[in-house]
């Protein structure tokens, strides 16, 4: 037997193998109808694993537990999905300031609160969850998890095949870009799929791709605020889970407009009604990231031209903490403004205090904290601000 | 060829730390970290670490870095960060500036940990001034959720001569915080400069 035969046999008992798997029963019907169990070795595997990282989530003190957030949430879902499909779903809202959702197998949903804070509109949000629901609609953690193991196998058989003849070859990498293809193929479905829902539940449709288009937004404004180029038509490479912004954006508003703009419920106020308890988090969350582009091209979208007191406080922060050229005035001219308004919350006083004390103001620095403690009398830095503002 | 391997190999050895490694600190003696100003007399049982964070500061602990630590910035300089930047252009961090005063310092190191250590759920439950290594300073409490592991921390420092001099210590808030609380106290009172 020379090298080359001893290949084709290496590849013959690989099929052997994955004969031996062809008895696994193949899942049908819908994961997400009443009633369903996992079927078979591979699905219940996941669900199982699922399951585990679930119990371990329930406990976390990363969890959002406002109730009014987590019932809208829900809310939203069950409008695109139906009541009985969105029964078999578990939102956790988590406290993480990126731009992310996460559907697992078992239909356990993480949407991050960094997401929560970058979706303008109800529309929006709707269309995420719909993707992350079409993944678990149409089981893509299991084709993926077969892709994968498949690649890996074929792989390594190949490879150490190769070994055997005079040309060896290591065939992981090309096996990898392949599973990863699929992988965007599945996103790109899931973002379709998430439109489709969109559409047939009444939302303007186009809300699916603006939240890409902004995306690239954000990531030009973080750029200029750091002086580099933009990375938002950097290409990602062939290792790449998903789509690149550009692609998703495009795509999704061409779909949305064949699919018809005739619907064009947005959901705005009924958003920012449900969020308000929690956007002071969000949004302190996002300001503590040293990212002062990203976080003031955020603060300039939740305010839409009304800057009220909360955000005006926010965006001061970010000059104050950066203090480089004119900051520290800008922050002082933000601090007034948001006080001005009468909604500041009482950071503003504090901000502005602690300003003073660098940009000159010795007495009205000791009047404004003083204030400040008198407005938040539990501050847990008050004994540093009443040694600040005697001047130490 | 084979010299090229063998310088290759050199180089990689040198730009890596194959040597960091943990050591006993040898207690009730004074000792200089970070290797430059700032001296402590250690407590009994305490391991430095021989890779240093960053060029200023050096890294202790009793059972291990996760359980608990001692970090001594000894000395930022204007324009120097609290950690190493992964990336300094694209993921700057904080960095020290002589203009700040005790809760600018507090926020820096809030922020600095928020990025590095990736925890939204970073607070502070206190600041207050307070003496430090004979200077006038300020002390802080903090905790901090990371890895799902809730840690307490206590933080001590002064701005002498330009320069941030700071001392933290940080561990699992179940058990090891008040476990090595008295000791790392104690290696604060410790500290001085110069």
């Amino acid at each position: 037997m020379n090298a080359w035969q001893a290949g084709i046999g290496t590849v013959l008992l690989l099929f052997g193998t994955a004969n031996a798997h062809a008895k696994e029963p193949k899942p049908t019907g819908s994961p997400s109808a009443a009633g369903y169990a996992p079927i078979g070795r591979d699905e219940k595997g996941l669900w199982a694993e699922a399951e585990e990282e679930e119990r371990e989530l329930k406990t976390s003190k990363l969890v959002v537990r406002d109730a009014g957030a987590n019932a809208y949430v829900r809310h939203v879902l069950c409008r695109i999905t139906g009541e009985e499909a969105c029964a078999k779903v578990r939102i956790y809202i988590v406290r993480a300031p990126i731009f992310n959702a996460g559907m697992f197998p078992n239909g356990m949903m993480r949407v991050y609160t960094g997401l929560l804070l970058r979706v303008r509109d109800e529309a929006e949000l709707a269309a995420v969850l719909g993707h992350e629901f079409t993944h678990f609609e149409r089981r893509h953690a299991l084709s993926a998890l077969k892709k994968e193991r498949n690649a890996r196998s074929w792989a390594a058989w190949l490879t150490v095949a190769s070994g055997l003849t005079n040309r060896p070859h290591n065939y992981l990498p090309e096996f990898l870009a392949a599973f990863y293809s699929y992988s965007r193929d599945q996103e790109r479905e899931a973002d379709l799929g998430g439109l489709k829902l969109l559409h047939d539940a009444g939302y303007q449709t186009m809300a699916a791709s603006s939240v890409w288009l902004r995306q690239r937004d954000e990531k030009d404004a973080q750029a200029a605020a750091l002086g580099v180029k933009s990375l938002k038509d950097s290409d990602y490479g062939p290792f790449e889970s998903h789509p690149m912004n550009v692609e998703r954006m495009t795509y999704l508003a061409r779909e949305a407009q064949a699919m018809g703009t005739d619907k064009s419920f947005d959901g705005l106020t009924d958003f920012r009604q449900a969020m308000a308890p929690i956007w002071p988090m969000l949004i302190e969350d996002q300001i503590r990231l040293n990212d002062f582009g990203a976080s003031e091209y955020l603060l300039a979208n939740l305010a839409r031209g009304d800057w009220t007191g909360s955000l005006l406080y926010a965006r001061a922060e970010l000059y104050r903490a950066r203090a480089k050229g004119g900051d520290l005035l800008t922050a002082e001219t933000l601090y007034r403004q948001a006080i001005a308004r009468g909604d500041a919350p009482a950071g503003a006083w504090r901000g502005l205090g602690l300003t003073l004390t660098r940009t000159g103001n010795q007495t009205e620095a000791r009047s404004t904290l003083t204030e400040y403690l008198k407005r938040n009398p539990d501050a847990p830095d008050r004994a540093m601000l009443s040694a600040i503002a005697e001047g130490n | 060829m084979k010299l090229k391997l063998i310088i290759a190999a050199a180089a990689l050895l040198a730009s890596t730390p194959v040597f960091a490694k943990w050591s006993l600190v040898q207690d009730s003696t004074p000792v200089v970290v970070g290797g430059g100003k700032l001296k402590v007399i250690a407590a009994r049982g305490w391991n430095r670490w021989s890779k240093q964070p960053t060029k200023q500061s050096e890294l202790w602990s009793y059972d291990g870095p996760a359980l608990n630590q001692i970090q001594f910035f000894d000395g930022l300089a204007e324009g120097q960060p609290m950690a190493k930047e992964r990336n300094k252009k694209r993921e700057p961090l904080p960095k020290f500036t002589q203009a700040m005063k005790g809760t600018d310092v507090a926020e820096a190191f809030e922020q600095t940990v928020r990025v590095t250590q990736g925890t939204p759920d970073f607070a502070i439950d206190r600041i207050e001034p307070a003496r430090f290594a004979g200077a006038q300073g300020f002390r802080f409490l903090y905790h901090y959720t990371a890895n799902e592991l809730v840690r307490k921390g206590e933080a001590r420092g002064a701005i002498v001569g330009g320069k941030l001099y700071m001392i933290t210590y940080t561990a699992a808030a179940l058990h090891y915080f008040d476990a090595h609380l008295a000791q790392a106290q104690a290696i604060m009172d410790s500290a001085k400069i110069g």
